[in-house]
């Protein structure tokens, strides 16, 4: 596995080569940041915007359509969000873990675990059930979470 | 009939044709099942052939209509009844009988037989058996020096004779050998049903339910889209008549119009859209001529598949816009017009609730357990593709699945 620090070219080149259909919307190289927009297709295409910036986390957000939301659902009215009644942006790894780093593609991480949570929200919106998995972090008495 | 095979298209790759293939999946006669029929009507014919009355008298003892073409499906309104029909071709005995002497006959020949209940009908014997399987057993003879098993099946009401009873002409046998001709194998087709149907097996051993153990030699009934569609299209048509208590569009005319649209290779939704394209299309011929729509067997044309249906145009204008409605919603399917509540409520009231939440809990099943393991691969297009369609998949991105947590706010709200 790589342990290097991938460069936002890096990064560029390799969405491009495995998502052909995500294009670089913005490109700030001093930065070392860029967004691109593309769709993936469950049921519904989905239009999806990831922005990164080289030392943060990715952020994944669903364009369009707007999202719909099961109030009451056990697992919230909007599963595995990030700022759900704000900004939603997808929660697709569990930052506790190594399980994304700097040294990831995007291409190969982000975007297929996107296509993960688009499959699994449809699929909870038909059957009430998030069957993905994951982990819902517990609130502390200050009100963030752990 | 030896028909070359097509690779044809993998029905639960999309998202789309895979709830759909999941609903006929539903639906369809499971390869056990399909099995113990195979059996049934085998003991049913060896049990007649030690009566006195049919001993040397069976000449053939063949399934028919949908049984005969693999596209059988649950009995109209119900989730687990199946029906399979059985002609017995009788021997020069029964020749000089009249139709209602022969139901006569064969009924008393298998009145003891073990089964929960024996019915006579107008044009067959019916066995029912205790796990909702009927065999319908219709006898027939056989008109010789013509083409293969060109017959005429009894037709009497009962219980007394009457100037209505009469033999009715069929060839069952020709035009299941014209629809199998018509709609060839594809592969992918087979190997999907025959991977979901093992995925299936092996998720029910692990829950410890009990299972049929398939034999085996068991054959994988569903050969190719053309099958799959129509057992959709019997299903939509079950539904749309479910509170009818008339006559209702024939089976073997579907399987009919299912033939004729056939072409290989292509999409499960855009194979469905076809064939009720197709009949929508015969059906408002028919209605500008200001005629009823009339179907014949292809191999027999003295065999008129719409004898008993339509009655009257309203009947078949009505079936033409319920299979305007079945196409308008695929098409806003296809075009991600639905979104996921509104296609499931959708479905729901195209198939019925049950077939429709059985299939989306087993999609989301096994989508969810593939994400879980990081077994799944992605479509091009990012479509979740599952490791049992995957190993047939026609379009797969160049990106490798990994586990990984599904984390974010916490649940209170």
């Amino acid at each position: 596995m790589n342990s290097r620090l991938l460069s936002i070219g890096e990064q560029v080149a390799s969405m491009k080569r495995d998502w052909p259909g995500f294009r670089v919307s913005r490109l700030f190289r001093r930065d070392n940041a860029a967004r691109w927009t593309g769709n993936l297709k469950q049921f519904q295409v989905y239009r999806i915007e990831i922005r990164y910036q080289v030392h943060y986390a990715p952020e994944i957000r669903v364009l369009s359509p707007t999202l719909i939301r099961l109030p009451e659902n056990p697992e919230g009215s909007l599963p595995h969000i990030y700022d759900r009644d704000g900004d939603p942006r997808l929660c697709l790894y569990d930052p506790a873990t190594d399980e994304w780093d700097e040294t990831m593609h995007l291409s190969q991480t982000i975007v297929p675990w996107s296509a993960d949570w688009l499959a699994c929200y449809e699929l909870w919106l038909m059957t009430g059930r998030w069957t993905g998995g994951g982990r819902h972090p517990t609130p502390r008495a200050d009100g963030v979470a752990s | 009939m030896t028909v070359s095979a097509y690779r044809g298209k993998n029905p639960f790759e999309d998202p789309l044709d895979r709830i759909l293939a999941e609903i006929a999946f539903s639906v369809q006669l499971p390869p056990s099942l399909h099995a113990k029929a195979c059996q049934r009507y085998k003991a049913v014919r060896e049990y007649l052939e030690r009566t006195t009355a049919f001993q040397d008298q069976i000449e053939h003892f063949y399934p028919q209509g949908s049984m005969a073409i693999d596209a059988t499906i649950s009995t109209r309104g119900t989730d687990d009844e199946y029906d399979i029909d059985i002609v017995a071709q009788l021997g020069d005995r029964y020749r000089s009988l009249t139709p209602l002497a022969i139901l006569n006959a064969l009924a008393s020949a298998l009145r003891d037989y073990p089964v929960q209940k024996i019915v006579q009908q107008t044009r067959c014997v019916t066995l029912l058996y205790a796990d909702n399987m009927h065999l319908d057993v219709t006898p027939a003879l056989r008109d010789y020096g013509t083409t293969d098993r060109q017959s005429a099946i009894t037709h009497a009401k009962g219980p007394l004779p009457s100037n209505d009873d009469c033999m009715v002409p069929m060839n069952a046998h020709g035009h299941a050998e014209w629809y199998k001709a018509s709609t060839p194998d594809e592969e992918r087709v087979i190997e999907a049903f025959k991977d979901r149907w093992f995925g299936d097996q092996r998720v029910a051993v692990r829950a410890g339910a009990e299972v049929d153990e398939v034999p085996d030699q068991t054959e994988f009934v569903v050969k190719n889209m053309a099958t799959v569609a129509l057992q959709l299209l019997k299903r939509y048509r079950n539904l749309r008549y479910s509170n009818y208590s008339g006559r209702i569009p024939p089976s073997v005319m579907l399987s009919y119009f299912a033939g004729a649209a056939a072409l290989p290779d292509m999409k499960l939704s855009d194979m469905l859209i076809r064939i009720c394209r197709w009949i929508i299309g015969e059906i408002e011929r028919a209605t500008i001529n200001r005629q009823k729509l009339h179907v014949v067997n292809p191999t027999y044309s003295a065999d008129v598949f719409t004898d008993r249906w339509p009655e009257n145009l309203d009947q078949q204008n009505q079936f033409a816009g319920y299979l305007h409605d079945l196409v308008a919603g695929i098409e806003r399917a296809k075009r991600g017009e639905l979104d996921p509540v509104t296609f499931r409520d959708w479905l729901r009231e195209m198939f019925g609730d049950r077939v429709v939440t059985r299939a989306a809990d087993k999609m989301a099943d096994a989508t969810g357990a593939a994400i879980v393991a990081g077994s799944q691969v992605y479509s091009k297009k990012g479509s979740i593709l599952l490791p049992a369609a995957a190993t047939i998949v026609t379009s797969a991105a160049p990106v490798a699945a990994k586990p990984h947590t599904f984390f974010g706010d916490p649940v209170d709200e």
